[in-house]
């Protein structure tokens, strides 16, 4: 072993035990706590409470109300991050052409039956979990990584070009990333939107009527929870992580070669 | 020791040791690849923490996950959900960065295949200037 | 009783995880050492399982043990498969 490792182990060493050491003199405190922090309590005692209509949300899950609700805005610019990220990956290979001709090449007769099957029951799981997100565990960003599951199954099965002759071209995800960016975006602004048009107070990322703010997305439609802008949401954020990650995968397979001519110009 | 408090040593000790694994994988290997991988185990332990700071044992009975799974409504079911969910709001911010830590991690993967391009390896001590 | 064999469970798969972080770390060939990353993953959606935080195993099995390892399958496909001399 050289020195330069004997000086990294020694200094990793030394930080992990300062940094464990600071954790349990004020960070941690008691482990497993008895209790949760105050603003904790708050938020699970808002979620779902017929008792203060103007303060709660719209559905029985915690998590989701927290992403698109109470703290909306800071999912709004973490889409933007994530956004940011994926075009900063398109980038590099601007230029290149995605194209679906020539010879697939793909695994055995048994793997693609077996995928044949998963293409059909893994999308289905997928708008589930997206448009249950309110009352069940799940949400717009599960279920646009268990759909992008399936994109790679198909990438890595059947191979690229057969994903691109079914139907899944560049122009058709940029449209779908454009209607789920637009859906977030439009649903954010919705309700004030109206309010500026019936002349009343309204909020950005408004999903119950507020105090002063009478106007909101439905709450309940013939007794079954529809969960206002959280379900809107949930879809416009499935479709949207959805179509970034496939756009990704689909630049990230093309062949070495054919990237080369384009990207070294 | 009671057995909680002992799960709950080994479960934060085991965690920091793979924090220093992860941070010796980016400081010592020489690959691009393995410093990425060891990245993404760096900010898996990092999210593990955060939920476990979130985590909660109740005086009585056991801890709920934050969903409000009763279809009536009282202050008693209420009273009963708060008092037993652990914290939502790690879980909410892990959410989110669990998939911005994707979408991160492709890029890393592109510039990785980009600096094979220009300089024929992805070790940091053998490439060309 | 049940409360026993979660705990003990918990235990084991910290401990598995730090086995597997290990593994990946040393091991020189990359395509064994992405596999091993997904069992640590694994190892981690089980702690979050048993945290009580169902949204984030729902996020991060897919994310940690199928999207990730094919990200870097298709990187370490691109360059090189061994890692140092």
């Amino acid at each position: 072993m050289r020195a330069s490792e004997i000086f990294v182990l020694i200094s990793i060493i030394v930080f992990i035990f300062s940094l464990a050491y600071i954790t349990s003199l004020g960070g941690l405190g008691q482990l497993p706590p008895v209790n949760v922090r105050l603003l904790a309590q708050r938020y699970l005692a808002l979620t779902w409470n017929p008792l203060k209509p103007f303060m709660s949300s719209s559905g029985y899950e915690s998590v989701t109300a927290i992403v698109w609700d109470f703290r909306g805005l800071d999912t709004f610019f973490e889409t933007a991050v994530f956004y940011g990220a994926i075009i900063a990956a398109i980038a590099i290979y601007r230029g290149v052409k995605i194209s679906g001709k020539g010879r697939t090449t793909g695994m055995s007769p048994i793997a693609r039956t077996i995928t044949r099957l998963s293409i059909i029951l893994i999308p289905t799981v997928a708008a589930s979990i997206a448009l249950h997100g309110h009352l069940t565990p799940g949400g717009g960003f599960q279920a646009g990584s268990v759909a992008t599951v399936v994109v790679v199954l198909i990438i890595m099965v059947f191979g690229r070009k057969a994903l691109i002759r079914k139907g899944v071209t560049k122009a058709r995800i940029l449209l779908f990333r454009s209607l789920g960016l637009l859906g977030i975006g439009f649903t954010a602004v919705a309700i004030l939107l109206a309010g500026v048009a019936l002349g009343l107070n309204a909020y950005i990322f408004q999903n119950q009527p507020k105090l002063f703010a009478p106007l909101g997305f439905p709450k309940l439609y013939d007794g079954m929870i529809l969960g206002g802008s959280l379900l809107l949401f949930n879809l416009f954020e499935f479709i949207a992580v959805t179509a970034g990650f496939t756009l990704v995968l689909l630049l990230l397979s093309l062949g070495e070669e054919e990237v080369r001519g384009v990207v070294e110009k | 020791m009671n057995l909680s408090l002992m799960t709950a040593y080994v479960v934060v000790v085991s965690l920091y040791v793979n924090l220093g694994i992860a941070l010796y994988g980016v400081f010592a290997r020489p690959s691009l690849i393995k410093k990425l991988l060891a990245i993404t185990i760096l900010s898996d332990t990092a999210n593990a923490f955060a939920v476990l700071v979130g985590y909660r044992w109740p005086v009585t009975g056991t801890p709920k996950p934050p969903v409000y799974t009763n279809s009536t409504f009282n202050n008693q079911t209420l009273h009963y959900y708060v008092s037993h969910a652990v914290d939502p709001l790690p879980q909410a911010l892990v959410l989110t960065a669990i998939v911005i830590g994707l979408a991160v991690t492709v890029f890393i993967a592109f510039i990785i295949i980009q600096y094979y391009r220009l300089h024929g390896t992805v070790d940091v001590r053998k490439a060309r200037r | 009783m049940i409360e026993v064999f979660t705990l003990a469970f918990l235990m084991l798969v910290s401990v598995a995880s730090v086995v597997a972080a290990y593994l990946a770390i040393r091991e020189r060939d990359m395509v064994k050492a992405i596999v091993y990353s997904a069992i640590q993953s694994a190892m981690y959606a089980l702690i979050f399982y048993v945290l009580m935080a169902p949204d984030i195993v729902l996020v991060y099995i897919p994310v940690s043990v199928g999207i990730t390892p094919a990200v870097l399958l298709f990187v370490t496909k691109k360059t090189e498969r061994y890692d140092g001399d």
